[in-house]
């Protein structure tokens, strides 16, 4: 066990060095100017140029992904262009807000999940599975920046329930966990746990509906075993596979709140990024990226490991 | 997944006779749900292909005095949009691009993913290492990060959203068959070919493809859901297709701020790609029980 | 406890419940449509909005804008300079009487020394408080500023490359930033070695506790999240002292979400509501405020050799045949002003053109046809756009508007939609380069403030691409002629109407596609009263006052 966790952390090193790599790539192809944040366009050519050589956007590409790979493996990932203020500071703060609302995102998505993948399970093919089946099929089936949308509209703007946009009354440094700070994190919560929810519960209902079926289980049934048994069973059975979706859930929800982060101003790292993609603010997308995707790295190495615990024969050799 | 999966290869080599793909097809064909939905797909896909042809209004003709009319207005069914076109066709002509972007993607994901991971899956060791590795790193970007950083970097337009899509979606895919085919690889019959002297290649493309595509397939079909509404994310980011182009992705975008004047009208595209992404989320799982022998 | 305590006790009590109760702070909460707060160290960036929001209210020119009036055109007045005037004999040396008795918030005073160090902190590489990351929003915006002297503690001389009559509108961009506070920040940063890196903490700090002389002053900042700023009751222009103690600044770059906001009561006042919402918003009994802005959406056409657009006929047939009338009320309920010209009547650099810029398809058909076109014989063109940014108003919409309009009088029109950023690049690199991809117009929306910005970079052939924004390579021997009569008129008369005749002349020459000025639309709160909004791209935040 050890030597297989050893070994992949070994072998994430180049994965590492090569998503450094493509992240670096990626927002270097980009067309378009990497100073455009500071430089409105009404400039002379000659200001851009001696710009560009102020930041070092002059010196050959290898030279600068080399600076970047070295001051970060420091903990320095360059000062934001728009900005001013170091990357790595703003990112850290964007951060915590994205996990924040990730972890509530997930909780919800999971525990939902879990709770009506069982149930439509048990009760395949009665009414309660097809009910909780279009739930969880509506979940995946709509795009949910645009549920958000919607939910803005009727607890904001027409019942005044919840607060529009935003962290908290106060930014999102002055958070506290009373309902007051709370409120700001039902909406993008619930619009973020959609989309798990229904593959959570999609995925367990296969799982466990599959595994209920089983001659053994049936054979279990038969011989009387009592209802915890089967379902310890079960659950031991389909955890494997349901905490790999559930990590590659937890993974989507960091990265891919980008959209419901948008339309609630909610200050995490998809903001962060769309802001950094539309200003081409490169240190601070480099810098954003590469967190987001080692966060990944690390993510889907601790799902792998643990599918691995629990279930030693899924070992990827 | 897996499991599953593992459940229905053990079983699958015995009826790998065609008898088992009629026996599916025949299956489905009794699931009224799966039924259902497949007609309704193929009608918006018959009427988005036939377009030209179904004498409607000009997509891209519009007028501002028409500009978002309600539903049921005289001459436009379904209203207009924000510049006065007529939404019916423009939600017909949208379904070519929105269906074309739902579905190349993750066709051209399954051919390349599919490739790649019975290969690395069956000849394991380095080729295996090389090939997860570099999905990996891909598999590092969160799918709707890559998308929108891709697209971002290349620009917006339809290529470079298909381009980013495929690369997307070719990560999971190729997981899903290594995982698949590894499974496979330590059965018996899988022995027995090799014993017999049958070489790699042959193994792959004869045993173990046929089984393994099952399993892939279905999972490929539950993509395409996913990848139309990514595609209609970029579009919400400006980063897809490009106006004056009827893209469901793309008029969800445009009319969302006419939801305060013509909430219904605003809300069509949604519902469009809602009723398709739900269509394919069904049939998908059709298909999944009618291939799994045992229920 | 004795009973005398006890007495004392209840006395106490008794008193304060008699005294008025504090009142409750007024606070104006506003969204903005930035992504993000604009920078608070004297230079803001974020276009405009930037200036609006983190640079006029903290900071201030030695000129500002008066904002006054909603009715008159917004000109330069005396801000920290109280008078000015170009040495008669080196018409590149300007000397400036600085106005006596004002404080930057730190409490340190204002003199000419402050107003040396801020012009040197974008004009002097190796001075330790240059930061190029504010010199692409000044110097650019005063390409001839050269250097700055104290000649006493309220006298300044600044020098420029050559004669520049523009100068004093120009300075207004430059913001003057509390020298002290900024050393204060500089020396706590001694432990850093490396200077450049020692000035970038030192301005990184001040952006977190800056120091203006402006009439409000930073209380709060959250990056990315919130700015609250709160009035300075030393301000030196009694008149201009805020009526509201504090003000929140929130970005919601997402017109929906922004409009909900608003609606749902978490702000007071939003910017730029999405069209469409405003029915909802004045049902709701919200106000919306819009004015004619200093800003034109116009095609701005190639005259490289080859273009279509070189005939004088077809660029007024252009003009002739776009329905303003029907964009401004069916597109954009209301929210723009017809363009004639790129200043409207009532403005001093308007001129008296001959060219009346109005719909007229008949007149634009029969040019059209002089000019060798017809149903069958159609001019195709192609114009590069994007899907957005900021001032481009609805360019879509707008663009396929104008193309259809344009059908009507034998044009064919192409549209190249593309990426906002890249949109302004191309526009920097000019029609020549390949990245215009075959396009002979181009829409890209400017700001009509300044002479420079509205006139000079478009008409004048020594800027053309790469030196600035002549895109088409306009190059009339006539027009570079009277951009000089005006850079060299130092009377500020005699300036209004060089100015007014090298617009003119911009008119009658047909030398843009004239659609709209933006209206700059907000709304608030019918709470809030006494607000202004005058014909310019800034507000003054002092003048109103929110109801409790």
């Amino acid at each position: 066990m050890l030597i297989y966790v050893v070994k992949r952390l070994v072998l994430m090193l180049p994965v590492v060095l090569c998503v450094a790599l493509v992240c670096f790539l990626l927002v270097h192809i980009a067309p378009g100017d990497p100073l455009i944040a500071v430089l409105p366009p009404d400039d002379s050519a000659d200001l851009a140029e001696q710009m560009k050589h102020v930041y070092g956007f002059d010196r050959p590409l290898p030279v600068q992904f080399g600076l970047w790979v070295w001051h970060a493996l420091q903990g320095n990932l360059g000062t934001s262009i728009a900005t001013g203020r170091p990357v790595a500071e703003e990112v850290s703060r964007a951060v915590g807000n994205t996990v924040m609302l990730a972890a509530v995102a997930a909780a919800i998505g999971f525990v939902l999940g879990l709770l009506f993948g069982f149930l439509a399970a048990y009760f395949r093919d009665t009414w309660i599975d097809r009910v909780v089946t279009t739930i969880a099929i509506a979940g995946v089936s709509m795009p949910h920046y645009w549920l958000g949308m919607v939910l803005v509209i009727i607890f904001s703007v027409v019942l005044g329930w919840l607060p529009a946009v935003g962290a908290g009354p106060g930014g999102s440094t002055s958070w506290e966990w009373d309902w007051a700070h709370m409120r700001y994190l039902v909406l993008p919560a619930v619009t973020l746990s959609v989309i798990p929810m229904g593959i959570v519960t999609r995925t367990v209902r296969a799982l466990v509906g599959d595994l209920l079926s089983h001659e053994f289980v049936l054979a279990l049934r038969a011989k009387g075993l009592a209802k915890t048994g089967v379902f310890r069973h079960v659950a031991k059975n389909a955890a494997p596979t349901a905490t790999a979706v559930m990590g590659l859930q937890l993974g989507y929800l960091l990265g891919g709140s980008i959209l419901v982060e948008t339309v609630f101003s909610w200050p995490g790292t998809g903001l962060l990024l769309n802001s950094a993609i539309f200003q081409r603010d490169l240190p601070l997308l480099q810098g954003t990226i590469l967190v987001l995707a080692l966060f990944f790295v690390v993510l889907n190495l601790a799902v792998d490991v643990l599918q691995a615990m629990i279930d030693p024969r899924i070992r990827r050799s | 997944m897996t499991a599953a999966a593992n459940d229905i290869i053990a079983v699958a080599p015995d009826r790998r006779a065609r008898g088992y793909w009629s026996l599916v097809g025949r299956r489905l064909a009794r699931d009224r749900v799966s039924t259902a939905c497949a007609l309704v797909i193929a009608l918006i896909a018959l009427s988005a292909v036939l377009a030209p042809w179904l004498g409607l209004a000009d997509p891209y003709q519009g007028s501002m005095i028409r500009r978002l009319r309600p539903l049921g207005t005289a001459g436009y069914p379904l209203g207009t949009d924000e510049l006065g076109r007529d939404m019916l066709t423009r939600l017909i002509y949208g379904g070519r691009l929105s269906l074309m972007l739902g579905l190349t993607p993750v066709a051209l994901a399954f051919v390349i993913g599919t490739t790649l991971g019975v290969i690395a899956g069956y000849l394991g060791g380095l080729v295996n290492q090389a090939i997860m590795r570099t999905v990996d790193v891909f598999y590092a970007f969160p799918s709707v990060l890559l998308a929108i950083a891709i697209s971002g970097a290349l620009g917006a337009g339809i290529v470079n959203s298909l381009l980013s899509l495929t690369i997307v979606f070719i990560p999971p895919i190729v997981r899903v068959a290594e995982s698949v085919t590894t499974s496979v690889r330590t059965l018996d019959f899988v022995d027995a070919a090799r014993a017999s002297g049958a070489g790699p290649l042959t193994i792959m493309r004869v045993h173990v493809l046929g089984n393994v595509l099952g399993p892939i397939f279905v999972y490929a079909t539950s993509l395409i859901s996913v990848c139309m509404i990514l595609a209609a994310g970029l579009s919400f980011l400006g980063l897809g297709t490009k106006p004056p182009q009827p893209e469901w992705g793309l008029m969800l975008n445009t009319l969302r701020t006419a939801i305060y004047l013509n909430p219904w009208v605003a809300a069509l595209p949604g519902v469009m790609i809602f009723i398709v992404s739900i269509g394919f989320n069904l049939l998908s799982d059709g298909l999944r029980s009618a291939m799994d022998v045992r229920s | 406890m004795t009973s005398l305590h006890l007495i004392r006790i209840a006395l106490a009590a008794a008193i304060s419940a008699w005294t008025l109760p504090a009142v409750a702070e007024t606070v104006v909460r506003i969204g903005m449509t930035a992504a993000d707060i604009p920078r608070t160290l004297g230079q803001p960036d974020q276009g405009f909005e930037g200036n609006r929001f983190t640079g006029n209210t903290m900071y201030e020119g030695l000129t500002v804008w008066d904002l006054s009036s909603a009715d008159k055109p917004s000109e330069i007045i005396p801000g920290l300079a109280t008078g000015w005037a170009v040495d008669a004999a080196d018409k590149t040396r300007w000397t400036f009487r600085l106005r006596p008795g004002v404080k930057f918030h730190d409490g340190s005073d204002f003199d000419a020394d402050a107003v040396v160090w801020n012009v040197e902190k974008v004009l002097k590489q190796d001075a330790p408080q240059f930061d190029a990351s504010q010199v692409g929003v000044t110097a650019s915006r005063m390409p001839t500023l050269r250097g700055a002297r104290a000649i006493d503690s309220m006298t300044v001389e600044l020098t420029t490359s050559e004669p520049d009559s523009f100068l004093p509108i120009n300075l207004m961009n430059l913001y003057m930033a509390s020298p002290a506070q900024w050393r204060k920040l500089y020396d706590a940063a001694a432990a850093v070695t490396d200077p450049k890196e020692r000035s970038k903490q030192a301005w990184d700090a001040f952006s977190r506790a800056a120091s203006g002389t402006g009439p409000w002053k930073m209380a709060g900042f959250v990056p990315r999240e919130r700015l609250e700023l709160v009035k300075n009751d030393a301000y030196w222009n009694p008149a201009r002292r805020p009526k509201v103690d504090r003000l929140v600044l929130l970005p919601m770059p997402e017109a929906n979400a922004r409009t909900a906001a608003l609606l749902s009561g978490q702000v007071d006042w939003i910017e730029a509501p999405a069209p469409d919402a405003i029915p909802q918003i004045r049902q709701r009994g919200f106000v919306i405020y819009a004015n004619e802005q200093p800003h034109v959406w116009p095609w701005q056409f190639s005259r490289i050799d080859g273009s279509p657009w070189n005939d004088v006929k077809v660029r007024k047939a252009a003009n002739l045949c776009v329905d303003r009338d029907a964009m401004r009320d069916g597109l954009l309920g209301g929210l723009m002003v017809a363009a004639t010209a790129t200043f409207e009547k009532g403005h001093p650099w308007r001129g008296h053109p001959t060219f009346e810029i109005k719909y007229d398809p008949d007149a634009a058909r029969a040019l059209m046809m002089q000019a060798g076109y017809s149903k069958t014989k159609r001019l195709k063109v192609k114009v590069q756009t994007s899907a957005s940014g900021s001032g481009q108003m609805l360019p879509v919409p707008m663009n396929e508007f104008v193309q259809q309009s344009l059908a009507e009088c034998f044009f064919d029109v192409e549209l190249d939609v593309i990426e906002w950023n890249t949109l302004f690049t191309n526009w920097r690199k000019g029609v020549k380069d390949d990245a215009a991809r075959g396009a002979s117009a181009i829409n890209v929306t400017y700001s009509s403030m300044d002479p420079f910005f509205a006139l000079v970079r478009f008409l004048d052939s020594r800027m053309a691409p790469p030196v600035s924004n002549n895109w088409g390579f306009i190059n009339d021997p006539e027009f570079d002629k009277r951009v000089a009569i005006a850079r060299h008129a130092f009377d500020p008369a005699e300036r209004d109407q060089a100015l007014a005749a090298l617009h003119e002349r911009s008119v009658d020459e047909a030398a843009f596609l004239w659609v709209a000025h933006d209206v700059g639309p907000r709304a608030m709160s019918p709470k809030i009263r006494n607000f202004v909004q005058p014909k310019s791209w800034f507000v003054d935040f002092s003048t109103m006052t929110i109801a409790n």
